[in-house]
């Protein structure tokens, strides 16, 4: 170990126990023998020890201490590379990677040939995704450790990621030459053939590939995969012939893998409708218990083929009782006519059902009666079809038919709770489900659902409790949800808080998701060496992609959107400073009794601050706590992060700059969104910047030009325009003069506005948009623009609650001007539409509404008396 | 076609609210908090039937020891509307018949029934059932209020004094 300040033997041997300690974890024992060596004063600046003390200090929480030793260490010894290491190491476990990297990099200066530093060093360049350097240092360790299988993967890996098929494949087939004289095929050796052929693939030559799998045939044990592999790359390389024989063998395995129909019609090549339903049909006969070639008809038959079968699909289900038999046909719904008949069968089936126990008229004579469930999944269907259609009237006819027939089905419940969130009433909604839970409190998902559904009547506290029925016990439910990743529940609680106005709370939900992605995205770092050493590349890759855009699930598209609004919000109308606000109230009181009001307050103030840091405190000793006893070693060590502070969080001082940290991830992953370049807009025009503004809309165009809130974002930006314009720089006034042209098409705000309107007249969702403009641009149109935004006739094709909600908040906002007189008038009309929504509900009638609506939940359950089998005692 | 399944499963804490929602829905009599808390108590007394997986009937028993002797009384047993005449109530039955005859130490099965109840009682009576008193005024808030009460005996006084294996036989031969 080469050192500028070596020690002598018996010190050494010390020092190598120390490194012996950290290895084996025994922490306590490194600091013995650090402090040998340290209490011996021509020692007592060592820096390796001085470093090694300070790493073993870091596995033991000691986090400040450590960098004090580590930093101490490598200034006495700047040429020392165990010192780089140490620091590097010291850096990784608080996740700064970049400055890690930095240190090895110093480290292997002095070092050039450190196995170990340049592992570590690879693992961070993967993890950060720098390829370049990944390759270069894979390269060194392949060249010290030829004999290692990982050292040939590692570096053929790095030139897959980079593209470099070619390379990748030469290093790949090398290395396997050298082993195919051992010809131990196993599971790993496996993995390693369809690993090569996924980059054989992915270079393109798709003949390669397949002769690479005939050949390997026999070495390749996953043979689903290898027969997967080899139907579809001999469907590419159009062998028809040799697809079909294998997808027929596939189908035999499995009978319920829709893929396997589907490319097995592509291989023997049908196109007609008829061939295709042939095809299904002789399957059905062979396969009569797979799902498959059953389902899949229905989406090509037509008329009075597909009456046929799926009146044969629609009975088996309902006597069967399969629940989902309604979301199973949903995607059928897309087909007005196929609707009609469907919907024309059950009530067919209804009818009969109740008059003789039978699906139709002329089966009366024959056979025996069905089951008696199946009037009742008969209902539970037609309720949710006509809930699909948005009828909520016919829905709830049903579902309480349902209901009064087997009050016990829980199914039922959970659907009339979604009928009345389709209809706008979410605090009935959640009534049912509550219902619902309350049934089978055993049943997770409808615990879920059921805490959902309460977070969409804004009742977060209930659904804490809900919740923590099925959390750990000792933590509170948030907490637990919070440690589980338990999105679904923090997105509704964010969106709940945002509703409520509790913008601080928002946020911290928002926070918290976007740290579980951090979080996802730092997990994968353990991954880097298990799936190597595993042989599990393909799955390896897959997961690297994964987290290259992992931002771009909708997860987090839902979070950041309700955090991008709020520090929008934040930005419009800052929050007030309480105290202030305090400040006026006690204006008119006595200067006395304001000088003992002010010492309360000072008191409780420093009460609760003391309060809140005890808790900070006691957190913290409970997190160190926790972390000793889970884990001791370095890597996993995890920095203690911010606390989120609801109070903080909303008086945030650069919104726009949080805003821009949520939509940097959406504008690369999800940008075939129009909301992601409308938030962007809503950010950079609040910003002034010109540029990202055009960009924006630029972007929105190409998705989708004749949304209605870009119409609107057109036209803020052609007015911000018109008024800047003369401040502009030139060549910011050319690039915008040329870039415009399609998108403003050198008209003025009220000709756009005028345009817009006629051609997307027949949308409310435009028209209101229009409206809001023609209003702005001059204030007299409002009139106009009233009685065209709440006409609600015909012409419009998307009245809908949500639409109708939309224009309501628009008049309620001013954004129209003042109209208070029409508010109610509007309310009453969208009321006769949609009765059950409670934005529209008059404010007398909202008191009635109520209560009867809960009376009929106590009544219908009553309503059944039966006498026949009933025995009774008042016990 | 294939034949519905019918089956029985235990009450628990769980899913005791689809007992209550049951019972609230076939019989006019309430019963209290008190009934549930027994009934969670009562293992093999107290059955849900399920006829496809649904919960469609139930039956609740407890052992009585008044009168000097050892009964089983049939407190609820009850089958929704639709679900009737379906063999669910017979192998609620059989499953009380099945469980006195494993104990082999009760002396009869009893229960109350409202004497305008014509179908139940002539369901009881096809499992040797007999009505053996009428009380006034049973009931408190339903009418009629008068009940019959209708009992299985198991075996007469003076078998009581005999063996547990006799009993057992004698059971057998009444079936």
């Amino acid at each position: 170990m080469p050192s500028s300040n070596p020690l002598p033997p018996k010190e050494n041997a010390l020092f190598k126990r120390i490194l012996k300690s950290y290895e084996q974890k025994q922490y306590k024992n490194g600091l013995k023998f650090a402090k040998q060596i340290l209490s011996n004063p021509k020692f007592s600046e060592h820096g390796e020890t001085l470093a090694m003390k300070g790493l073993t200090l870091n596995c033991l929480g000691r986090k400040e201490e450590a960098y004090e030793y580590v930093r101490r260490g490598l200034r006495n010894d700047l040429k020392s590379h165990v010192c780089w290491h140490v620091y590097g190491l010291l850096q990784r476990s608080d996740k700064k990677y970049d400055e890690a990297i930095k240190c090895y990099r110093n480290a292997l200066k002095w070092d050039k040939d450190n196995i170990q530093i340049l592992r570590d060093l690879s693992l961070l360049q993967i993890q950060m995704r720098d390829l370049e350097g990944y390759r270069d240092t894979r390269y060194q360790l392949l060249m010290l450790r030829p004999a290692q299988r990982v050292s040939w993967i590692g570096y053929a890996m790095s030139f897959h990621l980079l593209g470099d098929y070619k390379n990748a494949l030469n290093i790949l087939n090398t290395f396997l030459d050298q082993q195919q004289k051992g010809s131990n095929f196993d599971y790993e050796h496996s993995e390693l053939l369809l690993y090569q052929n996924m980059v054989i693939q992915e270079s393109g030559d798709f003949q390669q590939a397949l002769t690479h799998l005939k050949v390997y045939n026999d070495q390749i044990v996953d043979k689903l995969t290898y027969k997967e592999l080899l139907g579809d790359l001999c469907l590419k390389l159009k062998q028809f012939d040799k697809a079909e024989k294998v997808y027929k063998e596939l189908m035999k395995r499995n009978p319920e893998n829709t893929l396997y129909y589907i490319k097995l019609i592509e291989a023997k090549r049908l196109t007609e409708t008829d061939e295709i339903i042939m095809f299904y049909l002789d399957l059905v006969e062979k396969y009569p218990k797979a799902m498959p070639p059953k389902r899949l008809p229905l989406n090509y038959a037509q008329g009075d083929q597909f009456r046929n079968l799926v009146d044969k699909y629609l009975r088996r289900g309902l006597t069967k009782g399969v629940p989902p038999l309604f979301v199973d046909l949903r995607s059928l719904y897309v087909d007005p006519l196929k609707v009609e008949i469907i919907e024309k069968l059950l009530l067919q089936y209804v009818d009969c059902l109740q008059s003789y126990g039978k699906y139709s008229d002329t089966e009366t004579n024959n056979g025996p009666k069905e089951p008696a469930s199946t009037l009742l999944w008969t209902y539970y269907y037609l309720a949710q079809h006509y809930d699909h259609l948005s009828k909520a009237e016919e829905a709830l006819k049903y579902i309480d038919l349902a209901i009064n027939h087997t009050p016990t089905l829980i199914e039922l419940f959970v659907a009339k709770g979604r009928i009345f969130k389709h209809a706008g009433d979410p605090l009935e909604a959640c009534k049912w489900l509550d219902e619902a839970q309350a049934l089978d409190t055993a049943d997770r998902y409808i615990n879920s659902k059921c805490a959902k559904y309460m977070l969409r009547a804004n009742k977060i506290k209930e659904a804490e409790e809900i919740c923590s029925k099925f959390t750990r016990e000792g933590v509170s439910a948030m907490e637990n949800l919070n440690e589980m990743q338990c999105m679904w529940f923090q997105t509704e609680c964010a969106l709940a808080y945002q509703r409520l106005g509790k913008y601080g709370e928002s946020l911290k939900k928002c926070h918290e998701i976007d740290r579980h992605f951090t979080e996802i995205i730092e997990d994968q770092f353990d991954f880097h060496t298990y799936c190597m050493r595993k042989m599990t590349l393909r799955s390896y890759m897959g997961l690297l992609r994964l987290e290259d855009v992992l931002r771009g699930h909708p997860f987090y598209f839902k979070a950041a959107r309700c955090a991008i609004e709020v520090y929008l919000h934040l930005f419009d109308k800052p929050l007030k400073d309480e105290n202030a606000e305090q400040d006026i109230d006690i204006e008119n009181l006595a200067p006395s009794e304001l000088k003992k009001l002010r010492n309360k307050q000072r008191k409780a103030r420093r009460k609760a601050e003391q309060e809140i840091a005890q808790a900070a405190q006691a957190q913290v000793k409970k997190d160190q706590y926790h972390k000793s006893k889970q884990q001791g070693d370095v890597e996993a060590d995890t920095p203690q992060l911010d606390e989120l502070i609801p109070e903080k969080l909303a008086k945030v001082s650069d919104p726009l700059e949080q805003a821009i940290k949520f939509l940097q991830p959406l504008q690369s992953l999800a940008k075939n969104r129009i909301e992601t370049h409308l938030m962007a807009f809503e950010i950079y025009y609040r910003k002034e910047k010109v540029l990202l503004m055009l960009q924006s809309l630029k972007r929105g165009y190409s998705v989708s030009e004749n949304n209605p809130k870009l119409h609107s974002c057109l036209i803020q930006f052609s007015d911000f325009l018109k008024r800047v314009r003369d401040s502009l720089d030139e060549t910011v006034k050319e690039v915008l003069e040329k870039e415009t042209e399609t998108l403003l098409r050198k008209k003025n705000s009220t000709e756009l506005n005028s345009e817009y309107l006629s051609k997307q007249g027949d949308s409310i969702e435009a028209t209101l948009e229009c409206c809001k403009v023609l209003y702005q641009l001059n204030p007299n149109n409002q009139e106009c623009a009233l009685k065209l935004v709440t006409s609600l006739d015909n012409k419009f094709k998307d009245v809908n609650i949500q639409t109708c909600a939309n224009v309501l908040k628009a008049l309620k906002s001013g954004a129209l001007g003042d109209c208070d007189s029409l508010i109610e008038d509007f309310k009453l009309r969208c009321h006769k539409l949609f009765p059950y929504c409670t934005d529209f509900r008059p404010a007398a009638a909202a008191a009635s509404l109520n209560l009867s609506n809960s009376c009929d939940a106590n009544n219908h359950a009553k309503s059944t008396s039966a006498t026949e089998l009933q025995n009774s005692n008042s016990n | 076609m294939t034949r519905a399944t019918i089956e029985l499963g235990n009450v628990t804490p769980h899913n005791i609210k689809q007992l209550k929602k049951l019972n609230s829905v076939v019989f006019p009599v309430y019963y209290n908090d008190k009934f549930y808390k027994d009934v969670l108590e009562a293992g093999e007394l107290a059955k849900l039937a399920y006829y496809n997986d649904i919960v469609v009937g139930a039956v609740c028993c407890r052992i009585d020891t008044s009168e000097k002797s050892r009964r089983l009384y049939i407190m609820t047993l009850g089958c929704l509307y639709p679900y009737r005449r379906l063999g669910i109530g017979t192998m609620m039955v059989n499953h009380v018949l099945n469980y006195v005859e494993r104990d082999g130490n009760f002396d009869s099965i009893f229960l109350h029934v409202q004497v305008n109840n014509e179908g139940a009682i002539d369901f009881y009576k096809k499992f040797g059932f007999e009505i053996v008193e009428t009380k006034e005024h049973y009931y408190k808030r339903i009418e009629p209020a008068d009940a019959h009460v209708l009992q299985k005996t198991l075996r007469s006084k003076e078998q009581r004094n005999g063996t547990h294996e006799e009993n057992g036989k004698e059971n057998k031969k009444a079936h």
